[in-house]
């Protein structure tokens, strides 16, 4: 059942695309990850433009996002004081995003940075994750104890910024530089990745921060819940790139896998989780790292004049 | 001496025809293509009939779509990954192009005739502005490219690309002659058909020239909610990012709350 993409320009299965979007959401569900980091290089690979790709994937991760942050909103596990301060660096890396994306599509290297980004960040993140899980899973096995780091905290050059102020919330006394230049940081992939930027605004939270993690995950939602509306409005109103009926069949199918998702993640052990993500992400990282080594079929390039399309 | 020119024009009109003169007529089966949400590709047939046909004598039909400028840019490895380079400008390239007719194009015309209408894709126009340079050499005026040869491989890339994608297609035999002058052609628009103008030019040869010719023509457009989604993002972004937006939330929001009902 072919469905036409009014945005895109492109004739797609639509089937296709909301199974994209259970698969995703379901992994989503399972691993509390938002998924846009997987979903852009996918929609990549089943044709749609990437000039479209990553606009419309920050459309879906504003409703996945919206009520993943609702759920923490009613729990209260939220630093809302954080979170504003983050959101303020992430509008202005939203703009200035948008602006860049806009530029790099009429210099015709759009599809090229956004492949360079995801290779570059797939590689790391995964990397990190396959490593990290399979200790765990190995130091299981032998019968150890996860080591439990202390709530040590040692004084770095974080806490010498000024600028200080009080984050109740998380029990912090923190210059506010560090948020905003993270939020910003994030914003600015959020424009140029279609990505939410939690698997960047997450550990920076935890391990530059400092942050509790009991409110660390509600916090990122809320930033990335703001930042992605931010990201989407600008992208359609300058580039008129947010293809609707694309964002609601991966929205619709989202919803149903996230469910699924979250009661098959009960079943697993965190560590295989995470090994079996870390796989998925490495994949798609050395899919696309080929895509750009190897000698293409066609060495020429046509695109419209003017920027517009990609 | 100025006098004269009218008088030759009103004798060469008044000079009866030895033979019929030959003509031509054409009609498309459909004056419009609706894409819908169900659109992947469609096929007209294009209809024709020709007065004063005599043997040897070749029908062409030529579909040109909307045309827009392309950038067209060399991919070339630089530590270890392609990146796009040396990007040319080319003007007023169709959108579609799409020749058939009752015998491959070098038999049936010559060189210049085709080259002077553009017809086949060894002559369609392709024309990079800003590399050429028009100069006088032996007194007569021709356009010279600032690249040289280099151009003729971004001219191939375009038709070579298009192509496949079905958007240039080039068919000997693509004309089908009828009994009694009539004839017929199929025009295939492929998935990715661009929106627009098309025009359906019918040319009828005789020796190597076109001695008749007849233009039809066609427009392709998005209709149905493909259209409006289309209006409305292009001609009110701001109101349509909203909606993008609003959309998300509803739908976030709405799973949160059969979520927490559970």
């Amino acid at each position: 059942m072919q469905i036409y993409l009014p945005i895109a320009e492109v004739s797609v299965n639509l089937i296709l695309l909301l199974g994209l979007g259970t698969f995703i959401g379901f992994l989503s569900g399972m691993f509390g990850v938002g998924g846009g980091f997987l979903m852009t290089p996918l929609l990549i690979f089943i044709g749609i433009p990437p000039a479209v790709a990553v606009p419309t994937v920050a459309n879906q991760v504003v409703a996945s996002s919206a009520s993943g942050a609702i759920a923490h909103w009613r729990r209260k596990t939220i630093d809302l004081k954080m979170g504003w301060l983050l959101l303020a660096g992430g509008a202005a890396g939203s703009v200035a995003g948008v602006q860049l994306f806009g530029l790099l599509r009429s210099l015709g290297q759009i599809d090229l940075i956004i492949s360079l980004c995801y290779v570059g960040f797939l590689g790391v993140i995964g990397g990190l994750m396959f490593v990290e899980s399979v200790t765990a899973i190995l130091r299981k096995r032998r019968g150890g104890t996860v080591a439990r780091r202390t709530a040590h905290r040692k004084r770095n050059w974080i806490d010498a910024l000024p600028f200080k102020t009080r984050f109740p919330a998380s029990g912090l006394y923190l210059s506010v530089i560090p948020p905003i230049v993270i939020g910003f940081f994030v914003g600015t992939l959020s424009a140029i990745m279609g990505v939410g930027g939690g698997f960047v605004m997450v550990p920076a939270m935890i391990y530059l921060l400092r942050m509790p993690t009991s409110v660390v995950v509600g916090t990122s939602l809320f930033q990335i819940l703001f930042v992605t509306a931010l990201t989407t409005f600008l992208q359609a109103a300058q580039n008129q790139t947010v293809d609707i009926v694309l964002a609601l069949s991966l929205i619709v199918g989202g919803v149903v896998g996230a469910q699924l998702g979250a009661r098959a993640g009960r079943r697993i052990s965190a560590e295989n989780l995470r090994a079996i993500l870390a796989v998925m992400v490495v994949s798609v990282c050395l899919k696309l790292g080929w895509d750009l080594i190897a000698t293409p079929s066609e060495l020429f390039a046509i695109m419209p004049s003017g920027g517009a399309g990609s | 001496m100025t006098g004269l020119i009218p008088i030759l024009a009103l004798m060469l009109q008044a000079t009866p025809a030895a033979a019929q003169e030959p003509e031509i007529m054409a009609a498309l089966t459909q004056e419009t293509v609706e894409i819908r949400s169900d659109f992947s590709g469609a096929e007209l047939i294009l209809f024709g009939a020709a007065r004063g046909v005599e043997e040897g004598d070749d029908i062409v039909v030529v579909v040109r779509g909307p045309a827009s400028d392309l950038r067209v840019m060399r991919k070339a490895r630089t530590f270890g990954i392609w990146i796009n380079r040396a990007p040319v400008r080319f003007e007023d390239v169709p959108g579609y192009y799409a020749v058939a007719s009752t015998r491959p194009l070098s038999e049936l015309g010559s060189f210049s005739a085709l080259r002077r209408s553009g017809i086949g894709l060894d002559h369609l126009r392709l024309s990079a502005p800003d590399t050429e340079t028009r100069e006088t050499r032996f007194g007569v005026e021709v356009t010279v490219s600032a690249i040289g040869e280099e151009v003729a491989e971004y001219r191939a890339a375009i038709a070579r690309t298009r192509r496949t994608e079905g958007l240039f297609a080039e068919t000997a035999q693509g004309v089908e002659i009828l009994d009694g002058g009539l004839f017929r052609a199929v025009v295939k628009l492929p998935p990715r058909t661009p929106i627009g103008d098309y025009v359906a030019d019918v040319y009828l040869f005789r020796d190597g020239v076109a001695v008749a010719s007849r233009s039809a023509t066609l427009e392709v457009r998005k209709a149905g909610i493909e259209r409006l989604i289309y209006d409305f993002a292009y001609e009110n972004s701001i109101l349509y990012g909203l909606t993008a937006v609003a959309l998300a939330l509803l739908f976030g929001w709405g799973a949160a709350a059969v979520f927490n009902r559970r």
